[in-house]
């Protein structure tokens, strides 16, 4: 079966120097739910921004859904990027909107000309985005301002927002690290049964490795650029996390200190 | 100044007598010079334009109970005049509401061209900001003039030489109000596919409106006091009855001018704070 995204020998330098990604290679199934694990200034955000262009590659190429992403501009490139929804850590709402206006905005990018630009949904859309936030418990505030809401369920405004692009690939840039543990828990919940009953490839860029081990099907492991792991959670032994975050286990489970220590062999 | 120093540690450890000569310094040892060079530099222009002016001194003083005086008879109120002062009080307002308005609309057009964020084109924002710097740099009634001359006397002139100066302000603050839209909340637009234009009207104007209202409620403000003086200069409006009045030592009828004047822009002014309190 042909694969959703492929990274063929991708590789990102900013201008100040920093090799985010070094010849990095690997492919996503339909379905897969893949946790990206490693230090900070690993390249985790750098891999998933690459995959929808909102930064440009230097080397290499993502293909998605068969085509070079790195070759489309314009319409081409939007097309494109609707076929993927992305979660972020901060929400990224527009807070003075309603509810349910923020989910549609998921459908902008189908929505052509003066429709799309006034923002004139369809009645189906509108239905379907109340149906999605009745199957994210939200549909008593579907016309409340999202500013009124809590991180978590700002969170799951922002999944419905993704979902209603009908994505085949979910992007999730540390959707949990700014939730307490019980939002952190729900949203994980939810991110795994809303792709797996989709048939959505979602791929999570996490900063707690226990969560990538219960939730994944397939973690890779990002260290200065390259990926050193990329197998089933229950291949990931002692020595590889040592080799990811460049420190023991038990050093990761006490506020994560081997990050601090990583950062700067990583920028020199 | 190491020696010095030393001389300061030894004297608080062991707590002698003063010593007579060093006094200790409490401001910081890196000043920063700027502050009396700019004071410097304004005393110098200050006494050179007094030079250049050369006023009078004694002609001014002894003009001074005229003040007092003018400010008298124009307590003086004369209601005779009302229907006039009333009729070109409203036209006034009307003339700012309506340059307002156009401006509103083509400020946040420009506004729109000009925000770095939007388009992501350099030139076009940099175009498109200084143009309107070179418009804003030419004070408003000097707009209103050469429209008088274009279009003639009239309400016209000083609606369009208002709009001048106004989408030009607006250009520039509605410009800083999209621009402080937080990257990542554009981003978010951005991979959903949606195009530049739709991520603008759906997105970045409404997280701006509330910042678009207080620039506006501030701007009407200005655009009536200003319109008020544009009337002098022939543009129509209560400026005009003002002027008018005033040359014919009708102070009673400028008086009431001047109060209802004052009195609008301070109902304005209170009543954009209550909208901007329901805004947020």
């Amino acid at each position: 079966m042909e694969p959703i995204l492929r990274f063929d020998n991708v590789s990102k330098h900013y201008p100040n120097g920093v090799h985010a990604l070094k010849g990095v290679s690997f492919e996503v199934a339909e379905g897969e739910f893949i946790s990206v694990i490693g230090p900070s200034g690993s390249g985790k955000s750098t891999l998933l921004r690459a995959i929808n262009r909102l930064i440009p590659i230097n080397g290499g190429t993502v293909w998605l859904d068969g085509q070079a992403v790195s070759a489309q501009r314009g319409t081409a490139l939007r097309q494109l990027r609707r076929k993927v929804g992305m979660i972020f850590q901060n929400y990224n709402l527009v807070y003075s909107l309603s509810v349910l206006q923020n989910v549609l905005h998921g459908r902008l990018g189908y929505m052509g000309g003066l429709k799309g630009v006034f923002g004139l949904y369809s009645e189906e859309d509108k239905q379907e985005g109340l149906d999605l936030l009745k199957e994210l418990g939200l549909e008593e505030f579907a016309y409340n301002r999202a500013s009124d809401l809590s991180g978590g369920q700002k969170q799951r405004v922002g999944i419905a927002r993704a979902i209603m692009q009908q994505p085949k690939l979910l992007l999730c840039d540390e959707p949990i690290a700014s939730l307490d543990p019980s939002s952190a828990k729900t949203i994980m919940d939810l991110l795994k049964s809303m792709t797996q009953k989709r048939n959505i490839a979602c791929i999570v860029n996490l900063h707690q490795l226990d969560v990538a081990l219960k939730y994944s099907t397939r973690i890779i492991g990002l260290s200065k650029g390259e990926i050193v792991f990329d197998g089933r959670p229950e291949e990931l032994d002692d020595a590889t996390i040592e080799r990811i975050y460049g420190t023991s286990r038990e050093n990761l489970m006490i506020g994560g200190h081997g990050n601090d220590q990583a950062d700067p062999a990583h920028c020199a | 100044m190491n020696a010095e120093m030393v001389k300061y540690a030894s004297g608080t450890a062991a707590r002698p007598a003063r010593s007579e000569r060093t006094k200790i310094p409490v401001k910081c040892r890196r000043r920063n010079r700027f502050i009396p060079a700019f004071l410097a530099g304004t005393a110098v222009l200050s006494i050179l334009s007094l030079l250049y002016l050369d006023i009078d001194w004694a002609k001014m003083a002894s003009r001074v109970p005229d003040i007092g005086l003018v400010f008298w008879d124009l307590f003086h109120l004369d209601f005779s005049n009302m229907d006039l002062i009333f009729s070109s009080l409203v036209e006034t307002i009307s003339i700012a509401v309506l340059s307002l308005l156009y401006s509103l609309i083509l400020g946040i057009l420009f506004g729109m061209l000009a925000a770095r964020n939007i388009f992501r084109l350099p030139w076009l924002s940099v175009l498109t900001q200084s143009f309107f710097t070179f418009l804003r740099a030419v004070p408003t009634p000097v707009w209103v003039l050469l429209m008088l001359v274009c279009l003639g006397m009239g309400p016209e002139a000083g609606v369009a030489g208002l709009c001048v100066h106004t989408t030009a302000f607006f250009t520039k603050s509605f410009a800083q109000s999209f621009e402080s839209i937080p990257d990542e909340t554009i981003e978010a637009l951005e991979v959903t596919g949606a195009s530049r234009l739709s991520i603008f009207v759906n997105a970045v104007l409404p997280a701006a409106l509330s910042q678009i209202v207080a620039w506006a409620g501030m701007r009407l403000e200005t655009n009536f006091s200003e319109c008020a003086i544009l009337g002098m200069v022939g543009a129509g409006g209560v400026g005009y009855v003002i002027s008018n009045s005033l040359q014919g030592y009708d102070y009673g009828t400028a008086g009431v001018a001047i109060l209802l004047v004052f009195l609008v822009a301070y109902s304005i002014e209170r009543l954009f704070v209550r909208v901007k309190k329901k805004f947020y």
